[in-house]
């Protein structure tokens, strides 16, 4: 059996950073007031995360460990350092959700997955996937692995990773952050050796007793016999220590997706007017429509429930007359159901639920052809990066500039980018060519000039007259002359 | 003999000059003409062929086909020869979640990867630019792409009429292909295979192979596929006023 964990130690704060970001591309895609508070709030101030019930911080982002906050600081000492630092409250449930639609992300591409968040292993929380039964599937361990971590790119969340023969071993090396990819017994074997003992689930009891007899290293117990191992430990350990070693496979629950829609988001801040939260039921309303289009699905009735501190968790349901699933068309009818809503007290959290849903009917085929064109198109781009390199494929996007050479944007297809701003014009040529090359054939222009001044905070200004001019041959170059009049060959219009 | 001739007669594979019906699918390109000569089209799967130069309006020609079909699907560029420009792409009438480009390294990784993307069932098109394909490839590709129902738009540069320069080509590589390369080239087991020539005012197109129809040389088609100064050459030529017209106002 060959296992990954993938250990994800700041949930919370991912998801308040996802929240906020979210939230902030929204306000610039809409052009609403600005409210420069809440957006700035992710990307540049100091968040921790804080458990109250061991009064230590859980997680926090670059900015707070720069100020000098550590993982395991309490509540005063990271005040202390840093007195504006924004503190998240820490819980268990949260967290549990947030894990739960992270494995209903990955179901689409691997079967097996076991949700590990318990109580006792004190705030660690992880997936482990079955890899080997996929390998087949895949075609191989490295297709197989970049379209998982494409799909976790995508969520958008830190993690560490591990693999190995079972779920145990895989999470001591993620726990390690080991974070390599390893599929044979040997390389496991070696990496497993170098972890110490403390990263182990272990009780602390266990571990004392074992560096008692000079053993701190997980090298040394995958050397001890077994009998040896039976004379000192109790059956629970003993499973754990065998299981580590890969000698036994312990029985797993393996996680399975539930059979109505369930979606939770805790939100970055408080929000006392429904208008506000719209960004976020949008966000909801995306993942309802992919969840509903791989399932080949149309539900006629959702509900949202807004949830409060003190108030009782307030649901609002929405039935519309055509069972349907797009963002587009439910979005209207939600700011219409909550235009005269008033919230009791600012609201803290938001969940999506849908029970029933409708079978599309077979007639319309169409929607056959797309069922599975997600899914295919990941798997495309995963097979294409692990044979020609991870660099290899990109999406053109369009980027603030009206100059050619910034126009567009290349960055590697699994970023989500939600730029908003894209410049236009007619002028622009189907390709550009690195640098400019000196123009050394007969044209004749047939479109132009067009001046173009370079942007102000550019170290060289450059001022250029660029026309479409055809050679010969018909071919349409896009031209410019400098400001010391040479020619030059920027673009193709194909 | 005459029984297994019949027999041969019935098989659906063997197409006859005279049957010009044909139940398939085809996209238009949007000129009459060439539309015409194509029996209503480019065939929807299947590899074209298109040797031209590059900068000749080649990718324009398809805006239609390109854009307005399979819209869920990706559009995937192989070896592009040169930056793809996004607002070009979206003046042609495609949104950036829809394109992919690849770049590979060798001709061999471009094919490779032509022949995954359509294998992917998750490409409309792939359009791709490689300087030469043997008919083994062609195949491959041929086949993944009516197999998947996708359509793969190869461009290469225009083939030199004269023979000689393939001669040297071929016997460069070793002088394994024992065929001729002027038969290879025109036995490829693909679609379409076109050939295009700019000239000054208008675009003319060679079909040198299509599949259920015959080859139509110089099919000139007026193509625009940049903007151009025509609006204000029309004005000056069609200026009546004079300047003492204008001066008569005040």
């Amino acid at each position: 059996m060959l296992w990954a964990y993938i250990y994800c130690y700041q949930l919370t704060l991912d998801s308040h950073i996802q929240a906020a970001t979210s939230k902030r591309a929204h306000r610039q895609g809409a052009r609403n007031e600005a409210n420069g508070s809440s957006s700035s709030l992710a990307l540049n101030t100091p968040i921790a995360v804080y458990c109250s019930k061991t009064n230590k911080i859980t997680q926090c982002n670059d900015i707070a460990k720069k100020e000098g906050i550590e993982i395991g600081h309490g509540l005063a000492q990271a005040a202390a350092l840093c007195p504006y630092v924004h503190i998240l409250p820490f819980s268990e449930e949260a967290e549990k959700h947030m894990l739960t639609q992270l494995a209903h992300r990955l179901y689409p591409l691997a079967s097996d997955i076991v949700l590990d968040n318990h109580i006792h292993s004190n705030s660690v929380s992880g997936l482990a996937v079955r890899l080997d039964n996929l390998i087949h599937y895949y075609g191989g361990h490295k297709p197989l692995w970049k379209t998982l971590t494409q799909a976790l790119a995508e969520a958008d969340i830190h993690y560490h990773f591990g693999s190995a023969w079972t779920v145990e071993a895989a999470k001591v090396l993620a726990q390690h952050k080991y974070n390599t990819y390893l599929h044979t017994p040997d390389d496991i074997k070696k990496a497993l050796s170098a972890c110490p003992l403390a990263i182990t689930a272990l009780s602390s009891k266990a571990i004392d007793s074992l560096a008692r007899v000079g053993v701190t290293r997980v090298q040394q117990l995958l050397a001890m016999p077994v009998q040896e191992l039976g004379r000192r430990f109790d059956n629970n350990t003993i499973m754990y220590l065998t299981a580590l070693r890969g000698e036994t496979f312990p029985r797993v629950t393996l996680f399975r997706p539930l059979e109505h829609f369930d979606n939770f988001t805790l939100l970055p801040f408080d929000i006392e007017n429904t208008q506000h939260l719209t960004p976020f039921v949008t966000q909801q309303f995306e993942h309802l429509s992919h969840y509903l289009r791989a399932r080949n699905l149309y539900t006629s009735s959702i509900s949202v429930h807004i949830h409060f501190r003190e108030a009782p968790v307030m649901d609002i349901n929405i039935h519309s007359a055509l069972p349907q699933s797009s963002v587009k068309s439910w979005l209207p009818l939600f700011s219409l159901k909550t235009e005269g809503l008033e919230l009791p007290e600012p609201a803290t959290a938001i969940a999506l639920t849908c029970q029933q849903f409708e079978e599309i009917d077979s007639q319309n085929g169409d929607f056959f052809s797309d069922r599975f064109n997600d899914v295919a198109q990941k798997q495309l781009i995963g097979r294409l990066n692990a044979k020609l390199g991870d660099n290899s494929t990109f999406q053109p996007r369009a980027a603030d500039s009206h100059q050619f050479e910034y126009m567009t944007v290349t960055e590697p297809s699994a970023g989500d980018c939600t730029g908003n701003y894209a410049y236009s014009t007619d002028i622009t040529p189907t390709f550009t060519f690195d640098t400019p090359k000196p123009l050394i054939q007969a044209t004749q222009i047939c479109f132009g000039p067009v001046r173009l001044h370079s942007e102000w905070w550019h170290d060289s200004p450059i001022k250029r007259d660029y026309f479409i001019a055809q050679t010969e041959q018909s071919v349409r170059l896009l031209v410019f002359k400098d400001e010391e009049s040479r020619w030059w060959v920027h673009g193709l219009f194909c | 003999m005459k029984k297994s001739l019949s027999v041969l007669n019935k098989h659906p594979h063997i197409w006859r000059a005279r049957d010009q019906k044909q139940s398939e699918t085809k996209f238009s390109l949007g000129f009459a003409c060439l539309d015409k000569a194509l029996n209503g089209g480019v065939a929807s799967t299947g590899l074209v062929r298109i040797s031209s130069l590059t900068g000749v309006g080649e990718l324009s020609l398809f805006k239609q086909v390109i854009c307005q079909y399979r819209t869920h699907k990706l559009v995937v560029f192989i070896n592009p020869p040169g930056l793809l420009q996004s607002p070009w792409l979206e003046n042609l009438g495609l949104k950036a979640q829809q394109v992919l480009v690849v770049k590979t390294s060798a001709e061999q990784e471009s094919l490779w990867a032509a022949e995954q993307c359509l294998k992917s069932t998750a490409c409309h098109c792939v359009v791709l630019w490689s300087n030469a394909i043997n008919q083994k490839e062609a195949r491959r590709l041929q086949v993944a792409a009516t197999h998947n129902d996708a359509l793969c738009l190869l461009y290469t540069p225009p083939q030199q009429q004269a023979p000689s320069l393939n001669y040297s080509k071929t016997s460069l590589q070793g002088g394994l292909q024992t065929s001729t390369p002027s038969q290879n080239d025109s036995s490829l087991p693909i679609t379409l295979d076109i050939a295009l020539l700019g000239t000054p005012h208008a675009l003319s197109v060679n079909i040198r192979k299509q599949r259920h129809g015959w080859p139509k040389d110089n099919i000139v088609i007026s193509h625009r596929w940049t903007p151009d100064n025509h609006a204000i050459k029309w004005a000056m030529a069609h200026n009546t006023l004079s300047d003492q017209a204008l001066h008569s106002v005040n």
